[in-house]
């Protein structure tokens, strides 16, 4: 009997998503550019294996956006947010970029994307010639190849091969202390795995040219069992052992380490350890891991950095991770060049944020600055310590120097093709 | 096995083949005079951009079509050519700075070498057999792009945009012209498909799909004929591709991940097999639905489930097959009643 509802069934479902599909269209039309506010999209990844990405870049643009609005917005605009989800896929993070600014009227772009998605974002940006600030990659080409510059485009991310730096000088002079010259490497199986590996040996060993790399792994990203590279270190007897994983990576990691007492056998270099998205969850966290600052309240150790940690978990029930004062970051440097401008057109902003230095709770002297040369942050926290297992996790921070930092990447720079 | 045959309502006879031609011809013109003039109807970019995207996934999928529809070859590695074209394109505007019309048919060429000496491989096999060797090849095609970094970008992609000189007065770079590109892209692309599906062969390859013992039988050389369905789909997948590269002016590896195939098997399962436009209907409607739930809510994996399974189990088949089904009942009742 059920079969006689078939043509029923059909027409008011083709009806149904005709309607659909008409709404759809029509929406465009109904959101107008109001005068008054100023909307900005936000392309960034909400759903799948790093949604936490989304959800607390969200977190770090919302608390600067709500404290914008209460001191009278962006040059007197109230700020919009508009965030949108990519899944990820770069041609939707295009997709999405130019529906932002098409369709819904975003006069300004954050980029939220993480790896090929802010390359993607990056050409709508070229493309519109849209003002737009990428917050989540590192990528050092992003800003350092001038192949990519355009002068609509920034960046409030740190940037791979200051990390590399810092983190290898750092490396280098506890190897010539304690006489580590057998390491292994672990890094993820991708782009930021491979470089951010290769960058650190590098200058591990120009800084201690005695280290001899004796094992590498690559275990794949989101790799659920690690068993296997954990053994296969342990078999090579390293003295140290370097891993650029994160996340639930390095949590599962560490995890299954422990299983096989790795931490009590070799010192151990996590440049991502030091984030609350990894402090938190792993079970027992071993003391003595040497580890890059990613964001922690207690780094920069002041008041105004722990203010900012503690406000923010008091609002979201968490602590905010790297991609949280990344994010913040943006929305500082917008308002701050909003003032300087007088006036919230992406163009004027884009002029003055060129070279922009703002008070920040995350600048290694209580201050960054968005570089004229290659529109890039410079000048933030970035240090290495040890752990212990319990808060403030990380308690001895060792700041890295700013200024051997900018020497080296100029001569990276140069060896690269750059300048 | 029904809700599986393509073309069951044009069985017609050959003589009026000719008609049908130029009825097809006529419609495409119409066709794509209607998306000509769209932009002066509306300034809408949006609407650009959804039929820009249109036209990738639309060739993307009735080319899938071709295979899972016209032949009974259900590819789950269709991907891999729309990836391929995308690559394919962007690199050689990145290296070489030849013009597009040259690039456009060196990728159709390098797609071509890749399809015959995958197809030569994979239509041997039949059933999972054939799809699992087809998503092996995907996979091979997708771990290749990510590996080869110095020459692909790895997962980053190709970076720094992909150039568009002018050519013969059309300058790409300008988003009008780009639109009514992609559209006559999509209008020849399918058009060509079109007349493949009507033409004897076409009739050979559902004769596989039926029975393809019987078909050898007859004296079709069903290897030759799988095999040359499989690079005629490839080709027009990869002009998908090409168009996808000029959309987002760069390509990346997902384009080639067996994610994009999926998608081609959803869109084909969302408008239907059994007719030659249900995977066109199905591009539209799954574009739709990305494009208006992804506004409304992060939630969209939910959604999308949910409609996935309403026309999986709750109508059995696509959009196109049931509104075809219900006129063809509506048409089978008048002349009962007349």
């Amino acid at each position: 009997m059920t079969r006689t509802r078939k043509p029923g069934i059909s027409r008011r479902t083709t009806l149904a998503l005709m309607g659909g599909g008409v709404a759809s269209l029509a929406a465009p039309w109904v959101a107008s550019a109001q005068a008054k506010t100023i909307k900005i999209g936000m392309p960034t990844i909400l759903s799948g294996r790093v949604a936490q990405l989304g959800t607390s870049s969200r977190n770090g643009v919302m608390i600067e956006v709500e404290k914008v609005n209460a001191s009278g917005g962006l040059a007197g605009r109230q700020i919009e947010m508009v965030i949108r989800d990519s899944k990820g896929q770069p041609q939707e993070a295009a997709r999405v970029a130019r529906e932002l600014v098409n369709t819904d009227g975003c006069e300004l772009l954050i980029d939220a994307e993480a790896s090929s998605g802010a390359f993607a974002v990056h050409e709508v940006a070229r493309d519109l010639g849209v003002f737009c600030i990428h917050t989540n990659s590192e990528t050092s080409s992003l800003t350092a190849d001038p192949k990519q510059h355009i002068p609509n485009a920034f960046r409030t991310a740190r940037q791979g091969v200051h990390d590399s730096i810092a983190g290898g000088n750092y490396a280098a002079a506890i190897a010539k202390a304690k006489g580590l010259k057998k390491w292994a490497t672990c890094g993820p199986d991708y782009a930021y795995g491979r470089d951010t590996t290769g960058e650190y040996t590098t200058y591990l060993k120009r800084f201690a040219p005695d280290v001899e790399i004796i094992s590498e792994s690559w275990p794949k990203l989101f790799q659920p069992d690690y068993t296997e590279v954990v053994t296969k270190i342990l078999q090579a007897k390293p003295q140290a052992l370097y891993t650029c994983l994160w996340g639930g990576d390095l949590t599962s990691y560490i995890d299954q380490a422990n299983i096989y007492a790795l931490f009590s056998q070799m010192e151990v270099f996590a440049v991502n350890m030091a984030d609350y998205t990894a402090l938190t969850v792993v079970k027992n966290l071993p003391k003595g891991i040497h580890s890059g600052n990613r964001y922690i309240k207690t780094y920069p150790g002041t008041p105004e950095n722990a203010a900012w940690g503690d406000a923010y978990k008091a609002k979201y029930g968490e602590y905010p991770t790297n991609w949280s004062w990344e994010n913040a970051t943006a929305i500082m440097l917008m308002a701050e060049a909003a003032r300087k401008a007088n006036s919230a057109d992406g163009k004027k902003l884009a002029e003055a944020m060129k070279g922009l230095k703002i008070k920040s709770p995350f600048g290694a002297d209580g201050t960054v600055t968005m570089r004229a040369e290659d529109n890039t942050l410079v000048g933030y926290a970035i240090g290495w310590g040890t752990t212990i297992p319990q808060e403030p996790y990380v308690p001895d921070v060792k700041p890295g120097d700013w200024k051997m930092i900018f020497e080296l990447e100029a001569e990276w720079k140069k060896s690269k093709g750059f300048t | 096995m029904s809700e599986l045959q393509a073309g069951q309502g044009a069985a017609l006879n050959i003589s009026d083949a000719k008609s049908t031609r130029y009825r097809d011809v006529i419609i495409a013109l119409i066709a794509f005079v209607v998306l000509a003039l769209l932009p002066m109807l509306t300034s809408s970019k949006f609407l650009l951009d959804f039929v820009i995207r249109c036209s990738a996934y639309g060739l993307f999928a009735t080319s899938l079509n071709l295979l899972v529809g016209y032949t009974g070859l259900t590819s789950f590695g269709h991907g891999m050519f729309f990836g391929l074209g995308a690559y394919g394109y962007g690199l050689i505007m990145q290296k070489t700075g030849v013009p597009i019309p040259v690039a456009f048919v060196a990728t159709l060429l390098i797609t071509f070498v890749f399809a015959t000496v995958i197809g030569a491989i994979c239509v041997r096999l039949k059933e999972i057999y054939f799809a699992f060797v087809t998503l092996a090849f995907q996979m091979l095609i997708h771990s290749t792009i990510l590996s080869w970094v110095s020459f692909t970008g790895g997962d980053q992609g190709l970076r720094g945009g992909i150039p568009r000189p002018p050519f013969l007065g059309i300058d790409l770079s300008n988003h009008l012209h780009l639109y009514i590109f992609s559209c006559a892209l999509l209008v020849i692309g399918l058009l060509l498909m079109r007349q493949i599906a009507q033409s004897p062969f076409g009739y050979t390859l559902r004769m596989i799909r039926d029975n393809a013992t019987r078909a050898s039988f007859v004296g079709i050389d069903v290897y030759r004929a799988k095999l040359t369905i499989f690079v005629l789909a490839a080709l027009f997948a990869s002009v998908g591709g090409m168009i996808m590269a000029l959309f987002v002016s760069g390509a990346y590896p997902e384009f080639a991940y067996w994610t994009i195939s999926g998608e081609g098997i959803f869109i084909n399962m969302l408008g239907g097999v059994t007719t030659f436009l249900g995977p066109m209907v199905g591009t539209v409607l799954l574009l739709i639905l990305n494009d208006t739930v992804t506004r409304l809510t992060e939630y969209h994996g939910i959604v999308l489930g949910i409609v996935i399974l309403f026309f999986a189990i709750g109508l059995r088949k696509g959009l196109m097959d049931f509104v075809f089904e219900w006129y063809a009942q509506r048409r089978d009742a008048a002349r009962e009643r007349g």
